[in-house]
């Protein structure tokens, strides 16, 4: 499947450049698993990095620099310690997601919370405030309360499809909705459907019900 | 601009490493031949890092070293945000990096530069992060791993003349490396850059746009942007 929505450049730039939080920095690697297209102008401006490091002006290191280092290189020291995929607790349809994102969910595998009949919410730790970082869930042939948007939310489809008023979306599609967008995803009938979602973090939460399905979902009053 | 090697030279040497990669640009879908070379004769720091992967070769690790550790110090600290013994610190560990993970080096995949920049700038975001104290802090490494492109479809590099670079980047006009430096040097976002030198982003996204250009980095197939 063609994956047809795609993160805007800056967000590429930015992204080879190193300067997003790791939330943003999830969303661009899951697109990234599934974009051929982006995966080319993400190394086009990961290359360019490349090329400004061999350009600049070297700076004068200390004198025993090479010493130390040389030194160190047969320490038995370890890698710092990098997630790990295996010995995770996952369900099959989590087992198909993306590396990055496995590597994100507990050990004890995806607790998800209950948000509506069709609809639920598993939050992942990444140590950000600004943006938080889940997965959704929608049960096939599910729809999602209608609801707004109080900051900028992207959404990364990563498993099955799902369509709202605008179209309909497949695994890798990147969409990025404004503050005040409102809509109402459905999933498709034949599978449920999995998206990695990005929110900013609300300001303020407002009313009891509201309470608990924020920060991601605020339904709108009918 | 792409350096256009003689046919003979393409289907001998780099054959394999031609890609037709096609851009979607909007609903228009066109296919750009696009020739990517990996560093043929120049590139004797890819060659050096092989050493290092295969024999854990000293020598060329020290070449290595001499090369591209100033050339580190240099790259952390443009970015104004970090100061002179912490980007000696961080040189250091992103040589001691490239010492043990020498034997994941792709030729293929990337230039040595493009490599070694790939591990300095994720040492910068794990270091900025531990000045944060960020209570869960999960390493750049982990978060950048972007899909794997199956072997018919490898992408490629392309590889600039050193020296038109150079001069690209010497030439840009000031306020367009203003802008590209912080992005690239100091780690900010469009919009924090946006706010830290108070213009519209507009003006910051044009700016880099324009840089791009310069840059010979070509992101839209088909579009003539700005």
């Amino acid at each position: 499947m063609q994956v047809s929505k795609h993160p805007d450049s800056d967000l590429l730039i930015d992204y080879a450049a190193g300067a997003l939080g790791p939330a943003l920095c999830v969303s661009i690697s899951s697109h990234l698993h599934f974009c051929q297209d982006c995966r080319g102008k993400n190394s086009e401006l990961t290359n360019l990095g490349g090329s400004f490091l061999e350009s600049l002006e070297p700076a004068q290191l200390s004198t025993n620099a090479l010493d130390e280092v040389l030194a160190r290189l047969d320490e038995i020291e370890h890698e710092p310690q990098t997630l790990e995929t295996a010995q995770k607790n996952l369900k099959t349809d989590e087992a198909r997601l993306p590396n990055l994102v496995k590597k994100l969910i507990p050990d004890q595998g995806v607790k998800w919370q209950f948000l509506s009949p069709a609809l639920r919410i598993s939050r992942l730790v990444v140590g950000e405030n600004r943006y938080e970082l889940a997965l959704h869930k929608i049960k096939a042939g599910g729809k999602a309360p209608d609801h707004g948007h109080n900051g900028l939310e992207i959404t990364v489809v990563l498993q099955g499809s799902f369509s709202d008023e605008d179209g309909v979306y497949h695994e890798g599609d990147f969409l990025v909705r404004q503050p005040g967008d409102v809509h109402r995803p459905t999933a498709s009938q034949n599978d449920s459907c999995i998206c990695l979602s990005v929110s900013e973090a609300p300001i303020k939460l407002v009313g009891p019900i509201k309470r608990l399905l924020n920060p991601f979902f605020s339904v709108t009053p009918q | 601009m792409l350096i256009q090697p003689p046919e003979a030279f393409v289907s001998g040497v780099l054959g394999n490493q031609i890609a037709e990669w096609g851009m979607i640009t909007g609903n228009r879908k066109s296919v750009n031949k696009v020739v990517m070379l990996a560093e043929s004769t120049a590139d004797e720091w890819s060659d050096l890092l092989i050493r290092v992967g295969a024999d854990q070769d000293r020598e060329a690790y020290t070449r290595l070293f001499h090369h591209y550790a100033p050339l580190l110090k240099g790259f952390l600290m443009k970015g104004s945000n970090i100061r002179h013994e912490q980007a000696e610190e961080l040189a250091q560990e992103t040589m001691i990096k490239v010492w043990r993970r020498a034997d994941s080096f792709n030729r293929q995949k990337s230039s040595a530069s493009t490599w070694i920049y790939t591990i300095a700038r994720n040492c910068r975001i794990d270091w900025i992060r531990r000045e944060m104290r960020r209570q869960r802090n999960i390493h750049a490494d982990d978060l950048y791993e972007p899909g794997e492109d199956n072997p018919s479809q490898v992408s490629l590099v392309q590889v600039r003349n050193k020296r038109i670079v150079r001069d690209s980047i010497d030439s840009l006009p000031q306020e367009q490396k203003e802008v590209i430096s912080k992005i690239y040097f100091e780690g900010r976002t469009h919009s924090e850059v946006s706010e830290e030198l108070s213009l519209p982003l507009g003006t910051v996204k044009s700016r880099i746009r324009l840089a791009l250009k310069r840059l010979n980095v070509q992101l839209d197939a088909d579009t003539e942007e700005v």
